[in-house]
């Protein structure tokens, strides 16, 4: 008796219920998404384009260093020039023209003329001053408010770096804003290519309020470039950006941008499936269903209708960081025997699905000087891996007695490309154990030079040689990054030449011969280049992310 | 009742004390340099690397800001003890320090993070409240029926169940398959959903582990109710089933259950890591979790003072709650009737 009643109560109750959950959900859909956000949206000429992103470290200028940050960086700052990969020139945004003087120590940049920032205050020569000096400084009013920038180096190269970053003074003396327009850089060393230096987000003009009102500067920047701050930056959430109407270059076609912000590329890329995202990374285990279902980019880099899954190469290269100044990595001969037996085709291919490519050098394609085949170890060869390996210790019974330890840190895939090295070298006789602390201990041991061999990755800050060459192999860059402590005169030479070059050709050809004496004594492995993996939405009708996974979204369109 | 809770305040200070020095201790033997962790895989230049210790206070410092060198013009490092008493007087002031990867204060960070926590905690805490208290009377009330069953039964499966799983198997059918619930986050400019349906998933994902917990402690101590006495005695006077019930049996079986869910509600506020990683949720439990991992350490210990106040102030309060459930439990000394 009592049954039944609780049964029809509870039947009634939970149609309710059931019905109620129906009525809620209906309700909970927005009726029209904020800015034409989602994927279904319709949105109008212009309209939002909703772009992944994880939590970025910083988006002033002043401390912008990974690609997070440097995505929203570069749309609200113009710096002084800007590479453009397409056409492989480097071409001035801020900056009109420029020119440097005979032995490359002094730069003097002609600015664009009327361009305002977003606040309206003119963008000038001092401005540019004003934010290269709170970079360094480590008492300016942001590095006091937060911390020092962590990005300072990129101006290492000018007169008075030294003094200021240290505190002595506050001067930058190396840079003079000569009138409104002109602005001069002295170094304190020759360095031809400064003007890629000048690329960079972190050496984008800011105005005076970024000193008066750090704080609030800090969480909506107010820049020079082609969009603006909507609201300030909700830490682990979201930034939106809106069209500045009074961008002294061609105005943006894009209403706005919403950067959603996202903790990993697997979250994201559900929410893309949900249709709430139009730009975002693709997750490996997805990599062959995606370029299926969104159409490969001719290119690699230009998302257009039907082709919106880039997979272009980028400017950076993952290797093996060899300890050049003790046993057993010193010997030449290992280190040419190791790279000879690594098959890295294989672990692109199997790992990677095939975006991924084999690095032939630790120059990646894309980087003017880029040679195929340019390093003679770094390619697959047993039998050459035998011949090299045979002078370190014969084979006996299958093995040659030498015993290595290989160190990484096993997140973020690179256990199974270790592994896959360590079944490679197995297969020439050589012995690896595997040393796996975490990445913050690792970092430690590289940084003390108290591993053999162990695993590391490069992504070039600007897209030239020497951007690779100086920091990973010259001697001034040991205890930084030359964690192979690798030095050979030879190319400190060479190197210190390219940068006194002015003549562009003529650099890179110094560069080059640089890079055919490192790589003769094979003192890193190079394993693979980076490439794009980015799907984009039917919405994106075009939008070009160059290999520095700069996106271009300036000139992006929407679908109406 | 006041010198009790005077009593448990005092009583906090070591424990808070304890936890905290542990946990900067612990900070010297996990291994790690934080501030080459910030630089990854880029060295920072050694004067930036310098500047960055003396404003962590890593390193001792003059009082211009700049490091104190030894003889061999190397900076000397700060003593566990020198960091936690600093720590301690900032603390006093309302400082936490400040984050070593995005350098935001970490009260700044809190301040925007734990409303989060503290909505989808209540939500949660509502859902188990009344899905599990409801449960378990049911399953009481119908003992051995169709109802009993399945409440066992859907119990048994959610306690096994993880909850990262079952969040994202949610994700999968109502976000990706179905689209009718939001995958993540807690609502933004390109979510197609109204910001309080972000609360559904997340908050069942939160809430199944406990609920189902709850519907069994719920069910057990109703069983163990309804047996005593008094109950049989209310039944001989002829009182209906839901008058015995509500008025007599479930606010004794209750007991166990507020103590439960109290003390639920205590973690929960503390930050539901697995629960807000696997929804992008912007609360303190992801942030703790990627400050872990990242050897943030301003950020663990700020999550981990703040965990320990709200633990300790959620347990005071269900404590004190016992007092109004049954009035037989009292806390002055000075009352005879308990």
């Amino acid at each position: 008796m009592a049954d039944t009643k609780i049964t029809r109560r509870a039947f009634v109750g939970g149609s309710l219920a059931a019905g109620s959950l129906a009525f809620l959900a209906a309700c909970g859909q927005k009726g029209a998404p904020a800015g034409g956000g989602s994927a279904a949206g319709g949105a109008a000429a212009g309209g939002t384009l909703n772009y992944y992103i994880s939590n970025p470290v910083c988006i002033d200028p002043y401390n912008v260093q990974e690609t997070q940050g440097t995505q929203v960086c570069l749309q609200l700052f113009d710096a002084l020039t800007t590479y453009d990969a397409e056409k492989e020139e480097l071409k001035g945004l801020a900056a009109e023209s420029w020119e440097a003087n005979d032995d490359a120590t002094e730069f003097t940049f002609h600015l664009v003329k009327g361009a305002k920032f977003h606040n309206g205050d003119p963008v000038d020569a001092e401005s540019f001053k004003r934010a290269w000096t709170r970079v360094v400084n480590p008492k300016s009013a942001v590095a006091t408010a937060y911390a020092p920038s962590e990005v300072s180096y990129h101006l290492s190269v000018i007169e008075g770096y030294d003094a200021l970053s240290k505190g002595d003074t506050d001067e930058f003396t190396g840079v003079t804003a000569k009138d409104d327009t002109t602005l001069v850089v002295k170094l304190s060393a020759p360095y031809a290519d400064f003007a890629f230096i000048a690329s960079h987000p972190a050496l984008s003009p800011v105005p005076e309020a970024a000193e008066s009102d750090a704080k609030a500067y800090y969480l909506a920047p107010i820049g020079n470039g082609p969009f603006k701050m909507d609201g300030s930056w909700e830490d682990g959430q979201q930034i939106n950006l809106v069209r500045n109407e009074d961008y002294y270059g061609e105005k943006a076609k894009l209403d706005g941008i919403h950067f959603a912000i996202f903790k990993d590329v697997e979250t994201a890329y559900k929410e893309f499936q949900a249709g709430n995202l139009d730009v975002t990374d693709v997750p490996v285990a997805q990599i062959d269903a995606a370029k299926s279902e969104r159409g490969e980019s001719k290119d690699g880099y230009t998302m257009a209708e039907g082709q919106h899954m880039l997979l272009g190469g980028e400017p950076s290269t993952y290797y093996l960081t060899l300890n050049n100044a003790a046993e057993p990595f010193n010997n030449p001969d290992l280190r040419k025997g190791v790279s000879y037996a690594i098959n890295r085709a294989a672990i692109c291919e199997t790992l990677f699905k095939g975006t991924r490519t084999p690095a032939d050098g630790i120059i990646p394609p894309g980087i003017e000087g880029y040679t195929e085949g340019a390093w003679e170890f770094a390619a697959y060869d047993v039998d050459k891996a035998n011949e090299y390996l045979d002078k370190v210790a014969p084979m006996k019974d299958g093995s040659r007695g030498i015993s290595l330890t290989l160190s990484y840190n096993q997140d973020g895939g690179h256990k199974e490309i270790m592994e896959s090295i360590i079944g490679d070298l197995a297969k020439v006789g050589v012995d690896v154990s595997s040393d796996t602390p975490e990445w913050g201990a690792l970092l430690d041991q590289y940084a003390d030079g108290n591993y053999e061999f162990g695993r590391l990755g490069w992504v070039a800050d600007y897209p030239i040689m020497d951007n690779f060459l100086y920091p990973l192999f010259h001697t001034d860059s040991i205890g930084g990054d030359n964690k192979s402590q690798y030095s050979n005169p030879e190319v400190d030479q060479l190197i210190t030449e390219a940068r006194s070059t002015v003549d562009a050709q003529e650099r890179v050809k110094k560069m080059k011969e640089a890079d055919a004496k490192i790589a003769a004594d094979c003192p890193i492995i190079p394993i693979m280049f980076y490439t794009h993996v980015i799907a984009g939405s039917d919405r994106v009708k075009h939008l070009y992310i160059d290999p520095q996974q700069h996106a271009w979204l300036g000139t992006a369109e929407l679908s109406a | 009742m006041g010198r009790y809770i005077l009593k448990r305040v005092l009583q906090f200070i070591p424990v808070f004390l304890g936890v905290t020095l542990i946990l900067f201790a612990l900070q010297n033997i996990v291994p790690g340099d934080p501030i080459q962790l910030i630089g990854g895989e880029k060295a920072l230049p050694p004067e930036t690397e310098l500047q960055l210790r003396v404003k962590y206070n890593l390193v001792k410092a003059d009082e211009n800001g700049d490091a104190v060198l030894d003889d061999n013009g190397d900076p000397i490092p700060t003593s566990t003890w020198e960091r936690y008493t600093t720590y301690m007087g900032n603390l006093l002031k309302g400082d936490l320090g400040s984050s070593y990867q995005r350098k935001l204060p970490v009260t700044e960070i809190f301040a925007q993070k734990y409303p989060y926590t503290i909505k989808l905690a209540l939500c949660a805490i509502v859902l188990e409240a009344i899905v599990g208290i409801g449960a378990g009377i049911i399953s009481a009330v119908k003992r051995y029926s169709f109802w009993d069953i399945l409440v066992t039964l859907s119990t048994s499966v959610l306690v096994a169940v993880p909850a990262f799983w079952l969040g994202m198997l949610l994700q999968l059918v109502f976000g990706v398959m179905l689209k009718v619930m939001p995958i993540s986050g807690a609502g933004s400019a390109s979510s197609p959903y109204q910001d309080w349906m972000h609360y559904i998933l997340p908050a069942i994902t939160l809430a199944s582990v406990s609920t189902a917990y709850a519907a069994r402690i719920m069910r057990s101590q109703l069983l163990d109710v309804m047996n005593q006495d008094y109950i049989r005695t209310a039944k001989a006077k002829g009182l209906s089933n839901r008058a015995i019930i509500w008025k007599h049996a479930l606010k004794n079986a209750l007991i166990p259950v507020v103590t439960y869910i109290g003390v639920d509600f205590g973690a929960m506020l503390s930050g539901a890591i697995l629960t807000e990683t696997v929804f992008n949720w912007p609360g303190i439990g992801y942030e703790i979790y990627r400050a872990i991992s990242s050897r943030d350490w301003p950020i663990v210990m700020g999550g981990v003072t703040l965990v320990v106040l709200v633990v300790m102030i959620v347990n005071l309060l269900v404590d004190v709650s016992y007092a109004f459930l049954d009035p037989r439990i009292r806390f002055d000394r000075s009352s005879k009737s308990n």
